[in-house]
């Protein structure tokens, strides 16, 4: 008892109930924990302060109290000794953290009275259920005491929430029950068939939990109590929760507690409302059922909420940070295993009507801090009735330019700020007056370096190509600056004068590799406007002028560096197409990636580096030029993408490769994505930084760029499909502010000529709790930074390495975040992860079975490898999760039924070869391509419809086109694919047809990704999760 | 005698000469790091020198072993092969495009570098002396030299 009075008061004044956003989440993992006291005796107090005591870090005591909802749902009809409890869980740990939470004293017995909350009646199970947690403690070995310590904790912690968490607890009990029949020995796993059980009821669970209002019950409820002793409430449904089975370990008592299950439902329900409560904790069984894991079946969730807390914030799609709390000092940084740190997309596409405003301040210039260059933004305060502001970067105080002046009105606002949007908007663009450009801002220009060797004739390249750019050379952006050029090459290299007063484009040959020289001094790169007829004209004779030719060799090396000498002046965008390996000048590269023995050495990452280093030096040429590069590969043998990639990684280029590439299947996924290239919205010459506040620093940059000073990135073009990612770290040991600021800044030159910069503005809180970092953890950023540092990782060490490199982070973490809540409970049995990280296991797994880091030599060509990494560098992560986590719909019923059921969208199948009905048609999608499976016993009908041919004479599908035929069949799957298409415009999904049994096709296509499933030296979701779980719990 | 003076004359030099090339390394990454030069004039100013480094401390390496000198030339050998591996393996030099990235290493690889080369300046000063004092005084001092130096 005395213990509680002195805490208390303490904790009161610590902290303020509500308002710190910090406060509400961790609470849910301990639910689980705090169950298990509330099921035993409320008698012996003293016992259970010691287990408080234990806990020594204070991110755990938070997470305690959270439990504490738990209790409430026990409380019913026994009356506790709560004032003992009470003292028991205060003990010292819990202090600080939660003490605001904490009633006052008076409060518990009041409380206890108090019907349950809200929707759950509250029934008086609770007899049964104590007689039954006892039995499961027999076995163990001393049940009285550990009865004894889970009532002491129940108590301790009625928080302000608990009246929603009461809601979810009873399901858990039920689940006790059953665990503890099952379970004599303890140790046994349960069956499968039970574990099965605890899915469902877990999902059920959410909606009786929806109905509370956890957040808003006010403190003064002590409810909690009363809950605690209660009742247990009758679950409707058996609930167990979450998606996680039970457990079936010895510590089978403790999971009766079921508290976690509740945590579990209560994350699944809660989404939105969880900042206070919550991470979730999830518990895991040995006998795991597949159904009841995690799985990201509605794509990438965006953290809204984070815009609802900081409404200034920038979208998230701009900008998301891996965790929307920055840890308050280095140790806590220490423990936070996952990367820290942001992911940028500063052009993303925004949706009609949140168009980022366009801000021009005339002849005031744009109004930054003086010392550390911030723009104005939304979290500046103005003062001294408005003539000073200061930065919220560097608490600088700046005068105001007279043309900006504004009165303040009586809260210290400006008046005008609703009419300026770079004040009230997180997310704006400045017109960049004269001091912000080093030359007149670059024309938009296109050059285009097309390899001409024999294998690029054989596939009939030219034609695509040509075509496609001539259909876009109206809508190239930036007219009528609009500038173009085109070299083709083999083992010569050909430039096109295309001057405006030529009929007819002249082709002049320069054979003199070592020694490159212009054979004009202009005209090569030309104004489009002016010579339209010429360009039409090179483009119309294109595809015939290299017909014959039967030249092997491809001299891309001395093409770039002849490019390099017509563009170096305005520089640009170089679109190179080349279909074979470089073979004669400078920068030719040989065969390598066919020696098996170097598979596993300590050798095998330099296959993944440029073997040249020509390709760099070129790169880095190139972007001090302001020339970016994209490059197009179609061979189906090797080139060496590793090496020809570079000059797009470090020029802010993309690598398209297009393996084995003919003109009948593929021929519209290049257009598509060449006219993409093309005509996309593209910021020209763009530098790009971010600030941020005092005592983080970002120190790492993943993605494609230059870097050209420690913190600036080089970026020659960049467009809306590609995205950043960078790391912070701490400068301080110990931060000293309460909210840390970030600024994006992007400087770049519009298509139309005009010097913009766009700014996005955020802010995120410091916190001084683990459990909060977890709460906030935003998985997509996460998974996205852990993926561009493996792919870093395999160019310098083995994929093997890799891979294990996110294994051991993913189980740090989840073994950090046990700790906090678990340690002190013995909670053996159950893998616990917050509710914000469920799916991290899961697109691990994924990641480590993607084409960049999976298997060995012989589970993807080494080109294609890099290329996926290539890739996965620049994706924004809402396309990164679409690719980790592809979407697989069953449709056939879509195109047998009626038009009105063929204009639903299907839902999204978990991806296991289970989810796989022969009688069925499955599309796969993984934003890069699309995969339609034909079951087995599909009706001939509808296959030959779809394909257009008779299937019975087993055609080659390899090589079939999927066109729209003239049957209902046909019309309505290409409206699905057109439908999904729109989804993601960034990529053209390219469709391939596979038939059940096909081999080795259907392995390779879809088999192979279905990520659930048990492939060749990889492990199954459950296993996975066994495994990951297995770690986390070894110490 | 006189050779020997040459020699640690020369030895002079050329440590001389490694201290400088490598000081100036330094400063240009350090010039880098707080933004007062670009990548690109940075790692074409280092990449300038370290070849010229190389073959000075190897040219020296040489020179200690053909005079059968065993103390300098043993502690001159890592260095020696540590270039040798460097520049069998084309990892001399800078690359422009990952200097930020690479920058602390090859900053802590240069200071170490330095304080050895710091260590050999010691040495060859001590010897220099010696030999000139003995050059000098031209008796039989021979007592004084120290086997090991």
């Amino acid at each position: 008892m005395q213990p509680m009075g002195n805490d208390k008061p303490a904790n009161v004044p610590g902290r303020p109930v509500l308002p710190s956003p910090a406060a509400p989440r961790p609470s849910t993992p301990f639910i689980s924990s705090g169950p298990v006291v509330g099921l035993g005796t409320s008698g012996v107090p003293q016992t259970a302060a010691p287990f408080l005591s234990s806990g020594p870090i204070t991110g755990m005591q938070m997470s305690n109290y959270r439990s504490s909802p738990p209790p409430i749902r026990y409380n019913g009809p026994s009356s506790p000794p709560p004032p003992t409890s009470y003292p028991g869980q205060d003990a010292t740990t819990y202090q600080q953290t939660q003490a605001p939470r904490f009633p006052p004293p008076a409060q518990p017995g009041t409380p206890l009275r108090v019907p349950p909350p809200v929707g759950l009646p509250v029934t008086p199970p609770m007899g049964s259920l104590h007689p039954q947690l006892q039995i499961p403690s027999v076995p163990m070995g001393p049940p009285p005491q550990t009865a004894a310590q889970s009532s002491s904790r129940s108590y301790m912690p009625p928080p302000v929430s608990e009246s929603s968490f009461s809601a979810p607890r009873p399901p858990p009990q039920p689940s006790l029950h059953g665990y503890s029949n099952m379970l004599p020995g303890g140790n046994m796993p349960p069956s499968p068939a039970e574990t099965q059980f605890l899915a469902p009821r877990s999902v059920s669970q959410p909606a009786s939990q929806q109905a509370f209002p956890a957040f808003h019950v006010p403190p003064v409820h002590a409810s909690p109590y009363h809950v605690h002793q209660g009742g247990v409430v009758p679950p409707p449904l058996p609930p167990l929760g979450g998606p996680l089975g039970y457990n079936s370990r010895g510590q089978m008592q403790y999971p009766s507690t079921g508290p976690p299950m509740g945590g579990n439902l209560q994350g699944l329900v809660e989404e939105f409302q969880s900042l206070s409560v919550g991470s979730a904790p999830g518990s895991l069984d040995h006998g795991v059922d597949a159904k009841s894991l995690p799985r990201p079946l509605n794509g990438d969730e965006e953290p809204i909420k984070i815009q609802e807390t900081y409404p200034l914030n920038c979208h998230p799609r701009f900008f998301r940070l891996t965790t929307h709390a920055i840890p308050s000092s280095q140790s806590l940084l220490a423990r936070w295993h996952l990367p820290l740190g942001a992911v940028v997309h500063p052009l993303a596409e925004v949706p009609d009507g949140e168009e980022v405003p366009i801000v021009n301040f005339g002849p005031a210039g744009v109004i930054r801090c003086r010392r550390c260059r911030t723009y104005v933004n939304p979290y500046v305060t103005f003062m001294d009735a408005g003539r000073k502001w200061r930065c919220n970067l560097c608490s600088l105080l700046n005068d105001v330019p007279g043309e900006y002046y504004c009165a303040l009105d009586a809260s210290g606002r400006r008046c005008d700020i609703d009419q300026r949007p770079e004040l009230s908007k997180g997310s704006v663009e400045f017109v960049a007056p004269t001091e912000y450009m080093v030359r007149p801002p670059m024309p938009p220009l296109y050059f285009f370096l097309i390899d001409v060797s024999i294998s690029a004739v054989r596939c009939g390249l030219f034609e695509i190509v040509a075509k496609t750019i001539k259909s876009c050379l109206d809508e190239l952006p930036g007219f009528p600056r609009t500038q173009i050029g085109f070299l083709t090459f083999d083992s010569t290299l050909h430039f096109h004068n295309l001057k405006s007063s030529l009929t007819q484009p002249q082709m002049l040959v320069v054979a003199d590799l070592d020694d490159i020289f212009l054979p004009l001094p202009d005209d090569l790169l030309v104004n489009l406007s002016d010579s339209r007829h010429v360009v039409d004209a090179l483009l119309d004779i294109l595809p015939s002028m290299f017909q014959d030719n039967a030249n092997v060799e491809s001299a891309l090396g001395p093409a770039l560096k002849a490019a390099f000498m017509v563009m170096s002046q305005l520089g640009g965008k170089l679109l190179v197409f080349q279909s074979t390996l470089p073979s004669l000048g400078v920068g030719r590269l040989r065969l390598r990636g066919d020696d098996l023995r170097i598979y596993g050495t300590d050798k095998e990452h330099t296959l993944r580096v440029p073997e040249d280093p020509f390709y760099k030096q070129m790169a880095a040429e190139f972007t001090k030029n302001q020339i970016s590069v994209d490059i197009y590969a179609f061979s189906e043998k090797y080139t060496d993408i590793a090496s020809l990639g570079s000059l797009a990684k470090y020029t802010g280029g993309q690598v398209y490769h297009l393996p084995s590439f003919q003109a009948a299947t593929h021929q519209e996924k290049l257009r598509y994505e060449l006219a993409r290239d093309l005509t996309r919205e593209t910021a020209w010459e763009s530098v790009m930084r971010i600030r941020c506040g005092k005592g983080v620093r970002f120190s790492t940059y993943h993605g494609h760029f230059m870097l050209r000073s420690t913190d600036l990135l080089a970026l020659p073009a960049v467009d809306c499909d590609k995205a950043f990612a960078m790391q912070l770290s701490l400068e301080d040991t110990l931060m000293t502010t309460q909210i840390v600021y970030f600024q994006v800044a992007l400087l770049y030159t519009s298509s139309s000529g005009e010097r913009r910069i766009r700014v996005h503005t955020a802010a995120a809180p410091v916190v001084a709790d683990l459990g909060e970092m977890y709460h906030q953890a935003d998985t997509g950023a996460i998974i996205s930074l852990l993926s561009r540092l493996a792919i870093e990782n395999t160019q310098s060490h083995k994929l093997e390495d890799a891979r294990q490199l996110m294994q051991l982070k993913l189980v740090k973490s989840l073994k950090e975040y046990r700790n906090l809540y678990v340690m002190q409970h013995r909670l053996g049995g159950r893998l616990i992860f917050p509710e914000s990280l469920k799916f991290l296991p899961l697109y691990v797994l994924s990641l480590c079975k993607s084409v960049a880091l999976r298997g060995g030599y012989a589970d993807a060509p080494l080109d294609e490898r890099c290329a996926a990494g290539y890739n996965m560098m620049i994706l924004p992560i809402r396309r990164m999760l679409k690719l980790l986590y592809p979407g697989l719909y069953k449709i056939d019923e879509n195109l047998i039924k009626g038009p009105e059921y063929s204009e639903k969208s299907s839902k999204q199948l978990a991806l296991s070869a289970q989810s796989l009905d022969p009688r069925a048609l499955y599309i796969y999608d993984d934003g890069f391509s699309f995969i339609i499976w034909l079951g087995r016993m599909l009706s001939p009908d509808l296959v030959n419809g779809i394909l257009g041919l008779d299937v019975s004479g087993f055609p080659d599908l390899s090589k079939l086109a999927l066109l729209e035929h003239d049957n209902e069949y046909s019309r309505k799957l290409m409206r699905i694919l057109k439908r999904l298409r729109e989804k993601d415009p960034s990529c053209f999904q390219l469709c391939r047809v596979v038939r059940q049994g096909e081999q080795p096709r259907e392995g390779s296509l879809l088999l192979s990704n279905l990520i659930e499933d048990q492939t060749a030296g990889t492990s199954s979701y459950v296993d996975w999760i066994l495994q990951v779980y297995r770690q986390s719990q070894s110490s | 005698m006189a050779w020997e003076l040459l020699l640690w004359l020369y030895a002079f030099a050329s440590v001389i000469a490694l201290i400088a090339l490598t000081a100036y390394q330094l400063i240009n990454l350090s010039d880098l790091e707080f933004d007062y030069i670009n990548p690109y004039d940075s790692s074409s100013r280092i990449n300038a020198v370290v070849v010229p480094e190389f073959m000075v401390q190897g040219i020296l390496c040489t020179s200690f072993l053909l005079t059968w000198h065993w103390f300098p030339f043993l502690i001159m050998a890592p260095i020696t092969y540590y270039h040798v591996n460097l520049f069998m393996n084309r990892r001399h030099l800078i690359d422009v495009t990952e200097i930020f990235r690479l920058l602390n290493g090859e900053k802590k690889y240069r200071i170490i570098k330095l304080s050895i080369y710091f260590s050999i300046f010691v040495i060859v000063i001590y010897r220099l002396v010696m030999s000139a004092v003995l050059l000098l005084t031209d008796e039989g001092f021979g007592s004084l030299e120290s086997g090991i130096f």
